[in-house]
């Protein structure tokens, strides 16, 4: 019993690091895949060619390539990161990518007519995206954010290949150790309860927003 | 207009030009309508007068001529180019105006009362209760006190429609612009619309209205615009341009639609 406990006190250490990947990744990818989507349907061929670039490249290649290519291939022309942050830069660009994406879809899902409705009142394009469109947009892009999201959760354990000892690799060495397969069993668990947590929410968000 | 003709010109355009691509759709337009007169302007699809009306708040834009509001120029053509106002000018210029669209177009995450209070805020700068006391006083006159507080999809097309009419009278514009407001109705639901669109001609609302609906040109209208195929075929107020109608174009086209 005590054994057990052991256990799931270093794989709660070892869900920290999950969590602030997950957390960080989320807060900083949201409103970069938010500026992407903007620019990617910026009338400025340059900005939405360079933006497309971008996305073409993080959706084309693994995310563990990417991981590796941040922390090992960087240092090599001199940009040396901290483990952590190395393996934020690579989450955010990643998944602000495939936000973008969806906002994107979602900006283009609001009738033309909502533009011109907000234009012959008088208001501007920053009031018109601010009030009129982003609120639409919400609404639509919640469902595929939500899956994203639920995908990021599971995507944090791919820092074991940079040493880092997140909720998977703090299992995995207690089972090489021990012989014992119950750390997998918590892993398991704990995806769980934060997949059902962040369903339960994104379902509060849905029905927030879509009470019109 | 034999009525209204000393009336300020409110709206004036001349030689109005528009093509896209090859096509052109309107081909050197001249119109103008003082306060207070209804301007109908009708024809069959694809003969630009949606077109006409969306350049005049510069929904779309023109190639050639000249357009003022309230003897302000919102377009005028130099050296054969268009050139529009600046920007603060522009937006000065385009506030006298209002627009109703075919579908609607109201902001369905907000509130009928919302959809009226938000450019006066926004735009405006007002206080909410500087704009409630009048959203509410034009949301009676439209008859639907009763829903300030349903969503849009709550409501029926017509009740829509008119919901639409008071977010665009909040601004307080001195033109309306009415874009086939009832083409997207049930036949049922129209009745509703145009009877607010007559009210408002009655309080001598300067009105531009794209339509299909005769009856509603003859009724409401002070003068008539038949287009065809990017030009004005026939004018004149509606007594004699519905009763003794001169073109051939304009006969064949009354004949189908009553």
């Amino acid at each position: 019993m005590e054994k057990l406990w052991d256990t799931f006190l270093l794989m709660l250490d070892g869900s920290e690091i999950t969590l602030e990947i997950f957390f960080v990744t989320l807060i900083l990818a949201l409103p970069l895949g938010m500026l992407a989507a903007l620019g990617r349907l910026s009338t400025f061929k340059l900005v939405s060619r360079l933006v497309e670039f971008y996305i073409w490249i993080m959706r084309g290649t693994p995310l563990m390539l990417q991981l590796l290519f941040v922390y090992f291939a960087l240092p090599m022309i001199g940009i040396r990161l901290p483990d952590i942050a190395a393996a934020l830069l690579a989450f955010t660009l990643n998944y602000a990518a495939y936000f973008a994406e969806i906002f994107r879809a979602g900006i283009q899902a609001v009738p033309k007519g909502q533009y011109e409705a907000a234009k012959t009142l008088g208001m501007s394009y920053p009031q018109t995206m601010r009030r009129i469109i982003l609120p639409q947009v919400i609404r639509i892009v919640l469902p595929p954010v939500s899956n994203e999201t639920i995908n990021l959760v599971k995507d944090t354990s791919l820092v074991y290949i940079l040493a880092m000892n997140d909720l998977l690799r703090v299992a995995r060495t207690i089972v090489q150790r021990e012989f014992d397969m119950t750390p997998f069993l918590f892993a398991a668990i704990f995806y769980l309860v934060m997949t059902f947590v962040l369903t339960w929410g994104f379902k509060k968000l849905e029905a927030y927003y879509g009470k019109y | 207009m034999a009525n209204t003709n000393q009336g300020e010109v409110m709206l004036k355009m001349t030689d109005i030009h528009k093509s896209y691509d090859q096509l052109d759709v309107l081909k050197g337009i001249d119109l103008e309508v003082r306060r207070g007169e209804v301007l109908a302007i009708i024809g069959p699809s694809g003969s630009g007068k949606s077109t006409l009306l969306r350049c005049i708040n510069k929904l779309e834009t023109i190639d050639k001529g000249s357009i003022a509001i309230k003897d302000r120029f919102l377009v005028q053509t130099k050296d054969g180019e268009a050139r529009y106002a600046n920007g603060k000018e522009e937006r000065e210029i385009l506030a006298s105006t209002g627009m109703v669209f075919q579908q609607f177009n109201l902001f369905p995450h907000m509130t009928v009362l919302e959809n009226l209070l938000e450019a006066p805020m926004q735009v405006k700068g007002l206080k909410r209760s500087e704009v409630e006391p009048y959203a509410r006083e034009l949301l009676d006159k439209v008859g639907l006190s009763d829903r300030a507080d349903y969503y849009p999809s709550q409501l029926s097309g017509g009740q829509q429609q008119r919901v639409a009419i008071a977010r665009a009278l909040c601004m307080k514009p001195d033109i309306m612009l009415f874009d086939e407001p009832t083409s997207a109705l049930d036949p049922e639901l129209t009745g509703e619309v145009l009877k607010t669109m007559r009210e408002l001609a009655a309080e001598h609302m300067t009105m531009v209205v794209v339509t299909h609906e005769m009856a509603f040109a003859r009724e409401a209208a002070s003068h008539v615009i038949f287009m065809a195929e990017g030009n004005i075929v026939e004018q004149g107020e509606p007594e004699v341009f519905f009763a003794a109608p001169k073109e051939e174009r304009t006969k064949a086209f009354l004949q189908n639609m009553l």
